[in-house]
């Protein structure tokens, strides 16, 4: 998880993020952030994030961005 | 055939609607094909559905193919060790992308010739052939109505089966219906496989509130298109034809009619598309969503031609951002680039291609390349000077939720939609520079000068009114509130007094007969 939110605090510095911050509804991410974000995940975690993960559900929060990336991991 | 004439809204449409709820249920779909495939030839040549139906039988076996594909790895995976697994998907996936390949090549060549062969050819004359002292000939081919259309709907479809998000459709009729439906044949919404398929294939009941709700959609495209839409393009065409004769407010004012001109007349179009489709039952997607309160560019294309934006995010930016290639290239970037940059560069190259596939979709001339290319800049610019912008509000203390910065964003939106509405409706680039640079001349439109200008006082003052009712309207909408809706739940009399009012607005100011010419759709000839 420290990993992810480094990641994201990357790509967005100056704002706050936590692990329950709400990434879609509070503005932080938007789509060209969301696609920016899976390519650095792809790389950063050694996943493959495929269009149909591509779900405002999957990137509501670090926690569900963080479940997804285990749910790949266990595929892979 | 057009969706405004008397033979499509009261012979067509009501004979279908007809059949439709007298046949039974389970045969409801076919009485749409039939239909579907009626209204294309009856608006088009005969012999040019036969480019649809090579689309269609392409992608249903295609789709099928990788279908069965799919079923292998399926059936396998589970006896199959780690490694076996992994070696078997490569190779499954390999054949996948034959089969995909294969479809691009009969579907996307088909559009590429039909309508963009005379583009490339100019373009390797100029840059190739021409100084070998040869070139290619410039050949008239006739574009079958909605090919734009309905190609991006079949490879949004077997795209979709290619990456497992649902089966392949067993029925070849239930994919020509989806091609063809008549309601988004001739300039959509381009609609998906998953989204309006079940809805096609289950007979409707006769609903009373679909049906009256429907009509009321069709009536407001209605209003949009022959109140203002066709008046606003007699006024458009005489400045655009004659710019060099005019400077200042009165440029301004043809630019500003033009988009009011598109997106009256576009989405009045949809309007009647989703208010037939709406009659049968059947719910389009929508196309528009107050695209002039966008606080930003990006947000515009959120809320206009939204099936088409929805396309190329779904099948073309997620397909080059998330491909191999593009993953190897952003690693090499990543190692020798700028770590703020490299981590923008996905969205930076995908957009690039979404921008171009977007300009060019609209046609095959360096203007609509200039046009997707403009709107590519401003989502750059606004991507990468996010941190300058943040800096600027903040030392500026700017509130940023006060509704006066609210106002500033629309207005600015506003304005640069409209310079590209310019680059859209000139002649060429050139054009629509030197237009845009005769608006900064200083000039006049006194109301005497009005009647030269293509339109009468009269014609001039109800597009203002009638562009004024829509924006009014759109703010209702904005705050959630359902107008068809609120009309439904009125006491009879009230609610038939403005129906009938409704009615007579269309009869008294729609621009048709003697003085007007008949316009057709500019989305139908994409």
């Amino acid at each position: 998880m420290d990993q992810l939110l480094e990641v994201l605090r990357d790509m967005k510095p100056g704002t706050l993020i936590d692990e329950n911050s709400q990434l879609i509804e509070g503005g932080i991410l938007d789509s060209l952030d969301v696609m920016n974000l899976s390519v650095e995940l792809n790389d950063e975690f050694d996943i493959e994030i495929t269009p149909l993960d591509i779900l405002p559900e999957n990137f509501a929060t670090p926690t569900t961005i963080y479940n997804m990336i285990k749910k790949l991991q266990e595929e892979d | 055939m057009s969706y405004t004439s008397f033979l499509y809204l009261f012979g067509f449409l009501g004979g279908m609607l007809l059949c439709y709820f007298i046949t039974p249920k389970r045969f409801r779909w076919v009485i749409l094909l039939l239909g579907s495939y009626l209204f294309y030839i009856a608006a088009s040549k005969n012999w040019v559905v036969i480019f649809i139906l090579v689309t269609t039988l392409s992608i249903y076996l295609g789709a099928l193919w990788i279908e069965k594909i799919n079923d292998i790895f399926k059936k396998l995976k589970g006896t199959l060790s780690r490694q076996e697994k992994k070696e078997l998907k490569e190779k499954l996936i390999f054949q996948k992308k034959i089969v995909v390949v294969i479809l691009l090549i009969i579907n996307l060549g088909l559009l590429v010739v039909l309508k963009y062969y005379n583009f490339f050819a100019g373009g390797l004359n100029s840059a190739l052939f021409n100084h070998l002292s040869m070139s290619l000939p410039v050949l008239k081919f006739v574009l079958p109505m909605g090919i734009s259309f309905y190609t991006l709907q079949a490879i949004g479809y077997f795209i979709d089966v290619y990456r497992g998000k649902y089966k392949a459709e067993k029925h070849l009729g239930k994919i020509a219906l989806f091609l063809i439906y008549f309601p988004t044949i001739v300039q959509g919404p381009i609609t998906r496989y998953d989204q309006i398929g079940k809805q096609l294939y289950e007979g409707h009941a006769f609903n009373y509130l679909n049906f009256t709700h429907g009509s009321q959609l069709i009536l407001w495209g209605l209003f949009k298109k022959i109140v203002i839409a066709d008046r606003a393009n007699m006024f458009v065409n005489h400045i655009f034809q004659d710019y060099a004769q005019y400077s200042g407010i009165v440029v301004m004012t043809g630019i500003l009619f033009y988009t009011i001109q598109l997106y009256t007349e576009f989405s009045g179009a949809v309007d009647i598309c989703r208010g037939s489709s709406q009659m049968f039952g059947i719910e389009l997607p929508k196309n528009f969503n107050q695209p002039f309160l966008s606080k930003d560019i990006n947000e515009f294309w959120q809320r206009w031609h939204i099936t088409l934006g929805l396309w190329l995010k779904e099948y073309v930016f997620f397909s080059v951002s998330l491909s191999k290639p593009f993953k190897k290239f952003n690693t090499f970037v990543k190692k020798f680039g700028n770590d703020y940059l490299s981590k923008l560069l996905p969205a930076t190259t995908a957009l690039f291609f979404v921008w171009i596939c977007n300009g060019l979709w609209h046609g095959a001339s360096i203007k609509y390349v200039g046009y997707g290319m403009y709107y590519y800049v401003i989502m750059l610019c606004g991507m990468y000077f996010e941190p300058i912008f943040k800096k600027i509000i903040s030392v500026l203390r700017i509130n940023i939720e006060s509704k006066w910065f609210k106002t500033f964003q629309v207005i600015r939106t506003i304005v640069l939609v409209n310079i590209g509405m310019l680059i859209f409706r000139a002649d060429s680039l050139q054009s629509a520079f030197q237009m845009l640079k005769s608006c900064f001349v200083p000039s006049q439109l006194p109301l005497n000068m009005i009647p030269t200008l293509g339109i009468d006082i009269h014609d001039f003052v109800i597009i203002i009114i009638g562009a004024a009712v829509v924006y009014g309207i759109g703010l209702i909408k904005e705050k959630g509130i359902s107008i068809r809706e609120s009309i439904s739940s009125m006491k009879l009399p009230l609610r038939w007094t403005i129906y009938i009012a409704a009615i007579l607005v269309v009869v008294i100011f729609g621009a048709y007969g003697k003085g007007y010419d008949a316009v057709s759709f500019i989305y139908a000839t994409f």
